[in-house]
């Protein structure tokens, strides 16, 4: 069962009054429990991808479906509320709101969400926190973690409402070798554990190695597509 | 957690946010201090005024007002049936007769126009307060031949108590008249009208005088309730035939008008320092939204939505508004309550050679004015508000993958 796919989807760039094509013509299926690495050059595509999957973006082009809904007919804050509901997001530098504790940040897109009270908000960060490893960290703010601890706390909050898929870019570019793959068997962990699917872009050839399933991309096409 | 969000962000850059909230305080602390400065000359003048000039209400006779610069006397009119009516009205405290008239004061080698003031002691000291006024000699007890004058008046003659001036006038018939009278007392009253312009005598004094019989040129009115005054003017309107009522605003309606033009100069003073905080605050949640680009597109990642974002920037730009208003709020009613009011500017020196600016009071205090700083207070959240409404569109007008990206 498919999480999100894409039907032939076109995105230009305009530059100056010249349309750059970014995707041509793509047409992808993430299926549920995916770990699917995006892989490619810098330029190839990677991210316009991410954020066509991630609803930021629009195509030019084809269809995007999230849930069987095609997300082009969807306006600014029904897209708000898919990105809210359906999608996590890790990012390259952590994200995380500065001025905000471990446990505050994970908490926030409850809040966002608004299913949840108090304590139950509370019971599921608790758990969340402990789950990527950082319990003993709800209350710092992010100036006073690592970078690999920020991350794990970006992580929590990507999972904590339970969302279909996550969508990491480049998620160890910006922490040291060691640490990074500390995050993927992290990120494995929850996707075997939780079932969550993982979408992530890299270009680090051993960041691949962790994938199940590894998609070549190169000047916005599929290069190849395997299952390992 | 929006709450707590915004009011942490505001701390994130702390040198630059207790900057606006100087800028937020100091804005409405001038202007907590400009308004009771104002306030306190409206109400100083306007207190004068009744005090020593126009009382609540004054009788004149018909047509007099519109050529009352000229202090004409020909319309007399003998006051006492009317005093007997307001006397036995329970809205009135209190009636008393003047004549004004024009005069000339010389003491032999120098000669000033002064304006002349008749009254009588004892009923004028219901209505006026020009007793509690003097500051040397005495003031007049009856129908004695002698002069009160304006501190300042005296002063132009090098003149003191018991120095003999001459008083020129005319008579009701136009012919001249001299009065030698010995000064009796000086009065310090900070009515310039009073104190740089006027010579007092007693009411039968200047009746024999100006051979105006029992004649005065108006009655004036005191009344238990100033509140009743619409009251008491529709009442006695038209009640006496030949003479006209007005009220004291009415009477002095070129200080008011003054009044008027100085609030708009307030009101100018007023836009230009709420403008100026407007676009520091502006600025301040400007630069924290361009700082933090990368975070509001991580916001709209998550599903935050554009209403939400600019909720998030104007909550911080009302707390902003909350902490800088109540610092200039309570600096504001400090200095007022333990400096304006206290303190004041004598410009006493200066207002000579100014003249008729309409004020009536020459040091110049601050009026206590609590409703203004509670408006003040108010008025300083929602300018840090609506200050905040064009950065937040700015912010949330960003497109989340173009923000993150920065």
């Amino acid at each position: 069962m498919s999480v999100v796919k894409m039907e032939n989807v076109v995105k230009n760039y305009k530059v100056g009054k010249v349309d750059v094509p970014a995707i041509r013509g793509l047409t992808l299926s993430i299926e549920k429990g995916d770990f699917a690495a995006i892989a490619g050059p810098s330029g190839s595509g990677k991210t316009t991808m991410l954020n066509l999957f991630g609803c930021l973006d629009k195509p030019t082009g084809g269809k995007v479906f999230i849930e069987d809904h095609d997300i082009i007919t969807l306006k600014p804050d029904q897209l708000a509320d898919v990105r809210n509901e359906h999608i996590g997001f890790i990012f390259q530098s952590f994200n995380l709101i500065p001025v905000l504790t471990a446990f505050e940040n994970v908490e926030f897109p409850l809040i966002l969400l608004k299913k949840d009270g108090p304590s139950e908000r509370r019971k599921k960060v608790l758990k969340m926190l402990a789950d990527v490893g950082i319990a003993e960290l709800a209350n710092r703010l992010p100036s006073e973690m690592s970078g690999g601890q920020q991350q794990r706390v970006a992580i929590a909050r990507a999972l904590v409402k339970n969302p279909d898929y996550v969508l990491a870019d480049e998620p160890t570019a910006n922490i040291d070798t060691k640490t990074g793959h500390e995050i993927l068997d992290l990120m494995q962990a929850m996707n075997q554990n939780l079932g969550t699917t993982f979408i992530f872009s890299t270009h680090d050839p051993k960041v691949m190695e962790h994938a199940r399933r590894l998609i070549h991309i190169r000047d916005g096409q599929i290069e190849s597509d395997e299952r390992k | 957690m929006l709450l707590k969000l915004a009011f942490r962000n505001i701390f994130r850059n702390s040198r630059r946010t207790v900057l606006t909230l100087l800028a937020l305080a100091l804005a409405l602390l001038f202007l907590i201090l400009f308004d009771s400065y104002y306030s306190g000359l409206d109400l100083k003048t306007f207190e004068t005024l009744i005090d020593y000039e126009t009382a609540h209400l004054k009788f004149y006779p018909q047509g007099y007002k519109e050529d009352s610069d000229n202090l004409p006397i020909e319309k007399a009119f003998d006051p006492a049936p009317v005093l007997a009516v307001l006397r036995a009205d329970p809205m009135v405290k209190s009636a008393a007769p003047r004549i004004y008239f024009r005069s000339t004061l010389s003491n032999g080698i120098y000669q000033l126009p002064v304006m002349g003031l008749a009254l009588d002691p004892a009923q004028d000291e219901t209505v006026f307060t020009m007793k509690q006024s003097v500051i040397q000699g005495e003031y007049l007890t009856g129908t004695e031949e002698s002069l009160v004058l304006g501190a300042d008046v005296a002063k132009d003659f090098n003149a003191g108590v018991g120095d003999s001036l001459t008083l020129l006038c005319r008579t009701r018939y136009s012919t001249f008249q001299a009065l030698d009278l010995p000064v009796k007392g000086l009065i310090r009253s900070n009515d310039y009208v009073i104190d740089y312009n006027c010579a007092i005598i007693a009411l039968g004094e200047a009746q024999k005088a100006l051979d105006l019989g029992q004649g005065v040129t108006e009655v004036n009115v005191r009344l238990n309730d100033i509140k009743q005054i619409d009251a008491f003017k529709k009442k006695y309107a038209s009640r006496f035939p030949g003479l006209e009522l007005w009220t004291w605003r009415e009477v002095a309606e070129d200080v008011i008008a003054h009044s008027e033009g100085h609030a708009m100069t307030r009101y100018i003073t007023f836009a230009a320092i709420i403008i100026i905080a407007l676009i520091g605050i502006s600025n301040t949640i400007l630069l924290a939204a361009f700082e933090r680009t990368r975070e509001i597109g991580m916001l709209a990642a998550m599903g935050m939505k554009r209403r939400q974002i600019v909720g998030l920037f104007v909550l911080e730009g009302t707390l902003i508004g909350i902490v800088g208003s109540a610092i200039g709020c309570l600096l504001g009613l400090l200095l007022v309550v333990f400096w304006t009011t206290r303190f004041g500017f004598d410009l006493s020196f200066a207002m000579r050679s100014w003249g008729n600016i309409g004020f009536r009071n020459l040091v110049f205090k601050g009026a206590w004015d609590p409703g203004l700083i509670l408006l003040a207070f108010f008025f300083g959240i929602a300018v840090s508000a609506l200050s905040s409404i064009y950065p937040a569109l700015v912010a949330s007008s960003m497109q989340p993958t173009e923000a993150l990206r920065k």
